[in-house]
């Protein structure tokens, strides 16, 4: 059998080279970050399981969700090259010369929207260390000739703290998946690039990565995920769970489960959930684990996020957590810490727009909040972080 | 030297209230009700309890948590059990 050979990122223009060549191959690869080295020893391991018919033509991603088990996705190289060609037209790229990366690349949102793209575009791919090295990252923005820029959602408020006034004209489409769109913060980020179009992509690493596609003056709600890419179809369950078909999306999973090939016809659920508005467009109420009750209410915590960001301009995380009565709840993290009045404020809109059940158990202020690879705040680790400050308690 | 600040058992009640119902503090006033504080529901009711118990060391019955009907309701209820309130 064909191996599948672990090709490492390391951010450099000799990863590049090997990604490139690699993708020209039959012989199918798996790509990750070099922070997840932890993965190559998983991946040579699990190898075995992949089957003679996948070990060519394919090309397999890291994802690991918010468990932190790992899983491979597994996506036919013929098919996500067919998703950047849909998105070129979708997204009206064909004036954009180039694109700039912050995100790792095997983050499959970069991976397809940049890298792929890209590649099959034929346009400029220009490598950054992201938010990471601010000053790198501005002067790739000051010399940007109507580029592509790609964010997730937590990165919109940091590029404001880093960059403050200053403004990217060179940039003229923005696109911002992974985690919740920054509505709010739209004005903002117009200053910062005036001549960006701005788009809410939605999707995941299922998906391989992309499931719709919203311009964010299409809506002025930050759950509006607009509507599905051409070729995509979704439907809600009986639990208002997401579920999609997709030619793009990837054709097996392997994780500690074992190997599962996916049927083309077979409806798959991501772990959202969603409903389906008048328009055409899709909302999304939460993922499975934001969405639950407490004391006979339902909880849907993006809705509550949405009231904290309009309110605050810093960084934003929780974790769940029970309390005394054994009730589902969550506590919040603001990150850096507070002022009395900010705090003051935001407790206000809590007490005015959501009733006592959606407030959260406790909010905590940190210095700053552990960050996963993707640019997303990583919750996980970020309930153990020891230099939390308690601003304040429900006392339940 | 800095002259210590005592805080009175008012001004721990009200950082109480304002914590537990998240009213505005220019808002306090003894006179305050319980049907004017929209955040004064069941939960508010278990919150406010562990809060005086947590501040003034008296832990209310349920009966008597869900007799008070407002701010003077709490303060006679602590001075019945020897809890001062004056100035």
């Amino acid at each position: 059998m064909d191996a599948v050979e672990v090709l490492v990122e390391r951010r450099s223009a000799e990863s590049l080279a090997v990604l490139e060549r690699h993708w020209s191959l039959r012989r199918t690869f798996a790509y990750v970050d070099e922070r997840s080295f932890t993965a190559v020893p998983w991946l040579s391991e699990i190898q075995e399981h992949i089957p003679q018919p996948y070990r060519q033509d394919h090309y397999c991603l890291l994802t690991s969700g918010t468990t932190g088990a790992p899983k491979l996705v597994i996506g036919r190289k013929e098919n996500s090259e067919q998703l950047a060609r849909v998105l070129h037209r979708a997204q009206d790229s064909d004036p954009v010369r180039e694109t700039i990366v912050t995100l790792p690349l095997t983050y499959c949102y970069a991976f397809v929207n940049q890298w792929l793209w890209s590649r099959v575009i034929n346009r400029r791919l220009i490598l950054t260390a992201g938010l990471s090295k601010p000053e790198l990252l501005r002067e790739s923005l000051r010399r940007a000739n109507d580029a592509m820029l790609c964010l997730v959602g937590p990165q919109a408020a940091m590029l404001r703290g880093m960059f403050g006034a200053e403004a990217f004209p060179g940039v003229i489409r923005l696109h911002f998946a992974g985690g919740r769109f920054p509505q709010e913060q739209l004005g903002a980020l117009q200053e910062l690039f005036p001549n960006a179009t701005i788009f809410n992509n939605y999707g995941c690493a299922e998906a391989l990565p992309r499931l719709t596609l919203r311009r964010a003056g299409d809506s002025e709600c930050a759950s509006d995920i607009g509507y599905p890419v051409a070729g995509v179809q979704l439907k809600s369950g009986d639990s208002n769970e997401l579920l999609f078909l997709s030619p793009y999306r990837c054709v097996a999973q392997l994780d500690s489960k074992g190997f599962q090939e996916i049927a083309p016809e077979q409806w798959m659920p991501n772990g959202d959930q969603v409903r389906e508005g008048d328009n055409g467009h899709w909302h999304l109420l939460g993922r499975d684990s934001e969405v639950f009750k407490r004391y006979g209410e339902k909880i849907a915590l993006p809705q509550v996020l949405t009231t904290v960001s309009q309110q605050w301009n810093g960084q934003t995380g929780y974790y769940r957590e029970k309390d005394s009565a054994g009730e589902d709840g969550y506590v919040l993290l603001l990150s850096p810490q507070p002022g009395e009045t900010e705090l003051h404020r935001l407790m206000q809109a809590l007490r005015t727009r959501h009733p006592r059940t959606h407030w959260p158990l406790r909010i905590e202020g940190a210095p700053s909040l552990p960050m996963r690879t993707n640019g997303k705040v990583d919750c996980l680790a970020a309930q153990k972080m020891e230099d939390r400050t308690l601003l304040w308690r429900q006392r339940l | 030297m800095a002259a210590a600040t005592l805080i009175t058992n008012i001004e721990k009640l009200k950082d109480l209230l304002v914590d537990v119902f998240l009213i505005d503090p220019k808002e306090f006033h003894l006179d305050l009700k319980r049907e004017q504080i929209d955040t004064w529901d069941s939960l508010g009711i278990v919150s406010l309890a562990v809060g005086v118990q947590e501040t003034f060391g008296y832990h209310f019955t349920q009966d008597e948590a869900i007799a008070i009907t407002g701010i003077r309701d709490i303060i006679a209820a602590l001075e019945a059990r020897g809890i001062s309130f004056d100035e």
